[in-house]
């Protein structure tokens, strides 16, 4: 199977989607109960992703190049492939909001049912914090990242 | 009805490659060879780009396939 260097360039999105939400989304699961302020190394953890993305795409590209010196200009058939991609990421992406804004509903809600039975406990557990808010937009932003940068893959390779 | 083309034929009679072929009309080889497979429909300047360049009516090179 030979790869395109397009085709190569969607898979090194999804390589890049996919580690990202190995190494970095435990951190922010893992502190989703805490608010951004009292989250430990929270700063450090920003600069390591912008780092290790501005290193890890540099390398990616620079390798590309190398191995496909000819240029390859984008045509009519890119613009249709990435308008079809693009259309699903953003429908995934508003789809997302609903299930987000679901997500924020549902905490209020049981809160205030879990009020009503004075159980102080539980009811902080359903504390909504910064930190929380911010682990599941990363989680939905991973998600349609990733499917939207398949089906571009899937399109280059049968259309 | 499915839009048939006969690019593949008229391509190698005129003896383009499918990478010079997509040079001179300004697209890639792979859009080249989609086509020749009926896997993508060019947008009407490219068709008339391509019946240009090898010297042939649209119509000639591009035509329904009524079954």
């Amino acid at each position: 199977m030979t790869l395109s260097k397009k085709e190569i360039s969607i898979l090194v999105e999804i390589i890049y989607s996919i580690v990202f939400a190995l190494i970095f989304l435990p951190y922010f699961y893992e502190n989703q109960e805490k608010t951004l302020i009292l989250m430990d190394g929270v700063i450090e953890k920003i600069f390591q992703i912008i780092i290790s993305t501005v290193i890890y795409f540099s390398i990616a590209y620079s390798v590309l190049e190398v191995i496909y010196k000819k240029k390859e200009t984008g045509d009519e058939r890119d613009d249709m492939i990435n308008s079809k991609s693009y259309k699903l990421g953003y429908l995934l992406y508003e789809f997302s909001l609903f299930i987000f804004i679901g997500y924020v509903c549902s905490k209020f809600q049981n809160k205030e049912l879990l009020n009503l039975t004075g159980n102080q406990e539980l009811y902080n557990s359903f504390e909504l914090t910064d930190g929380g808010i911010v682990f599941f937009v990363l989680v939905l932003l991973a998600f349609t990242s990733i499917i939207k940068s398949l089906y571009q893959f899937y399109l280059y390779r049968t259309v | 009805m499915m839009l048939k083309n006969n690019l593949k034929e008229i391509r190698q009679k005129n003896g383009f490659t499918q990478e010079e072929l997509g040079t001179d009309v300004g697209v890639s080889r792979q859009t080249i060879i989609s086509i020749e497979r009926y896997r993508y429909k060019p947008t009407l300047e490219l068709a008339m780009k391509l019946a240009e360049k090898l010297n042939i009516k649209i119509e000639k090179l591009f035509y329904f396939d009524k079954e």
